[in-house]
């Protein structure tokens, strides 16, 4: 669809959202009295982007505990009227609630199809289950492209026996987490991956940045790995063929990349915060959520020959960290730890009771089966640490079993309080 | 509305495509053994259906909120429980079945009108720690795998059971007599107090007499509910 068409379908289901969700959003019609605006100051696009006020998880949190409200003033129907309700990670803080109505399929997956269309997932093809259920049934997407999920452990501790699985049905397809490449890791040692994963047409991977180490490891197996990350909780955004960049499906979300200090939106190709707005949610609708992730976005064609937006994901605001007056953010830990055989996996926590600090404490996993001195260890991981931020870690060593139970959701918190 | 038409529209896309009878392989293990099976469309919505008469049995409806715990790889025995949940037009929420995400299962009882905890295992219940007694307490019925029945008894719940068996599921109705088999779809064989299983129905997986590596004993005849067929006991 030319981006025209792609603007005109979102005109049209904004100037449908916003009676929509003043009427039924309890959070929204405070924001937006708050704010002085009124459904009728909202007669286009442009009204849209420049008038209606943010929604942040804050404020969210905020009208749940004041209103004992736990969908926080989202909710526009009945309970009731929900399918289901999920919810997020919770990785900063108590996880906030969303619903979808559904009959047949659910929405979050039912766009993902397209996804796993492009990958080349096709009628018949088997194909891995992912490893967890939180966010809903995610083989209605396999199911829509009439792919055949084959439902094993994919998740913590199963990928021993998932091994078997791909043996016997060759799937095209399957999820990985961070979390799963560090089983694969130790796996690689007794494995031929490279003949293992020789059916896969591609594998997606999100929760969390793939590391540099990790993305060549899989790209030694033969696997062309898809980054899908989330659109502010509304949708999902997956690479194409092009790896350049997630594609959001522009009619179920409006995607917008603001200044991370204001309103301003940021110019086509530089930093912004994502703000999501749902098109295709009338149970918990997101209408300009802040949603704290710094991205670069385009809305340039792509060479895969798609008009919707493109964006890549930058990290999290606020995950800049100060210590000793020395700036850094988590991927530059990421990078020390990938070096050392042991800690390859760059499973980690920085413990940060706030975003200033005077000591820089770090857990960091290590590899058990390859560790044979811990002291010498901890020593290799300080200096490579050093190095990299400046200031010498105050470590926690764990075992990477020991400190994969720390993890939620199929990945690691890389930035913790305590 | 067109605030969902992206997904009508995809929906509509999806029922063209040429779509294999398989609705997905499951697995499970007899003493570290990988059991591999295959659940058609029709085995599927058989499921479903049966899942719709259990739930409904229990009283879940239009008024009613579940917790399913139950992870992916078991979707082949609990996706036709969610199904019929929507069906019967009762909301859910999924709680994990690692002992980390427990805190998923507390916070939808915490926040939600949750009338059924379907499922919930040992793990999940240790997981929820000192808040369990508190979960089960918000909780009218909760169904409990046989592993959890100590846990949760102890924290003052009168737990009903679910429990898998090989490909297929039990689920134990209000009047506490054993967990129901469907019995259109499987047989129960007991000997020496071994359970074996055996396909009844025209599913896509048959097997005859395949011991599960479960204890446990058979009761036969109708039920107070009303369903005649097999009742199963675990013992172990």
């Amino acid at each position: 669809m030319p981006r025209a068409g792609i603007a005109a379908l979102q005109e049209e289901r904004i100037l449908e959202l916003v009676p929509y969700v003043y009427e039924r959003s309890a959070l929204v019609r405070k924001k937006w009295e708050e704010a002085g605006v009124k459904p009728s100051d909202i007669n286009s696009l442009a009204d849209f982007t420049e008038r209606v006020p943010f929604i942040t998880k804050d404020d969210i949190r905020e009208f749940r505990d004041r209103a004992q409200d736990p969908f926080g003033g989202l909710l526009c129907t009945r309970y009731s009227d929900a399918t289901t309700v999920f919810s997020t990670s919770g990785t900063t803080g108590d996880a906030t609630l969303y619903a979808h109505a559904w009959n047949r399929w659910h929405p979050f997956w039912a766009a993902t199809a397209r996804d796993l269309w492009e990958i080349g997932v096709r009628p018949g093809d088997y194909v891995l289950g992912s490893g967890f259920k939180m966010r809903g049934p995610l083989y209605h997407a396999d199911q829509m492209c009439g792919a055949i999920p084959v439902l094993v452990n994919t998740g913590i501790g199963g990928w021993a026996t998932a091994l078997d699985a791909i043996r016997r049905y060759r799937p095209v397809y399957g999820q990985l987490t961070g979390l799963a490449l560090a089983e694969l890791d130790h796996l690689s040692r007794t494995n031929d991956m490279r003949e293992l994963f020789s059916s896969f047409k591609g594998a997606a991977f999100a929760g969390e940045p793939l590391g540099a180490r990790a993305r060549r490891q899989l790209e030694d197996w033969g696997v062309e790995v898809y980054v899908w990350t989330s659109a502010g909780d509304v949708a999902g955004a997956w690479e194409c063929r092009q790896h350049d960049g997630c594609h959001a499906w522009e009619d179920c979300v409006l995607l917008e990349a603001v200044d991370p200090a204001g309103s301003a939106q940021a110019a086509d190709g530089e930093l912004g915060e994502l703000v999501a707005t749902s098109l295709d949610n009338p149970v918990t609708p997101m209408v300009r959520f802040r949603s704290d992730d710094i991205i670069r976005m385009t809305r340039q064609p792509c060479p895969c020959g798609r008009t919707h937006a493109r964006f890549w994901p930058v990290g999290r605001k606020g995950d800049e960290t100060i210590v000793a007056g020395r700036s850094f953010v988590p991927m530059d830990i990421w990078r020390a730890l990938e070096q050392i055989p042991e800690t390859a996996t760059a499973l980690f926590q920085l413990v940060r009771p706030a975003r200033k600090i005077d000591e820089l404490k770090i857990r960091v996993g290590y590899d058990p089966e390859t560790t044979t001195s811990v002291p010498d260890l901890r020593d290799r991981v300080s200096e490579a640490i050093t190095a990299a931020v400046g200031v010498p870690p105050v470590l926690e060593l764990l075992p990477e079993p020991e400190l994969l139970t720390r993890g939620r959701g199929g990945k690691l918190s890389r930035v913790v309080r305590a | 509305m067109s605030l969902a038409s992206t997904t009508a529209a995809a929906a509509a896309v999806a029922a063209a495509v040429a779509r294999p009878g398989q609705w997905a392989i499951g697995r499970y293990d007899v003493a570290g053994e990988l059991v591999y099976f295959e659940v058609s469309w029709d085995d599927w919505e058989r499921d479903v259906a049966w899942a719709r008469a259990v739930l409904a049995d229990h009283g879940i409806g239009t008024d009613s909120g579940l917790v399913i715990v139950g992870g992916m790889p078991e979707s082949p025995w609990f996706d036709p429980f969610e199904t019929a949940a929507r069906e019967l037009g009762a909301p859910y929420s999924i709680g994990e079945i690692y002992a980390f995400e427990a805190f998923r299962t507390d916070l939808y009882t915490r926040r939600l009108p949750i009338t059924m905890i379907f499922g919930i295992d040992r793990t999940v219940a240790e997981g929820l720690g000192d808040e369990l007694a508190a979960v089960v307490a918000r909780v009218p019925v909760t169904v409990a795998r046989p592993d959890a029945v100590g846990l949760l008894s102890a924290a003052g719940a009168k737990p009903f059971i679910v429990t898998r068996l090989g490909p297929a599921i039990a689920v134990e109705c209000p009047h506490r007599s054993g967990a129901h088999l469907n019995s259109a779809e499987w047989t129960l064989a007991e000997r020496g107090g071994e359970l074996f299983i055996s396909t009844a129905g025209p599913r896509a997986y048959q097997i005859s007499q395949a011991a599960l590596g479960l204890r446990g004993t058979l009761t036969d005849g109708a039920c107070g509910c009303g369903r005649a067929g097999q009742r199963v006991t675990i013992t172990e």
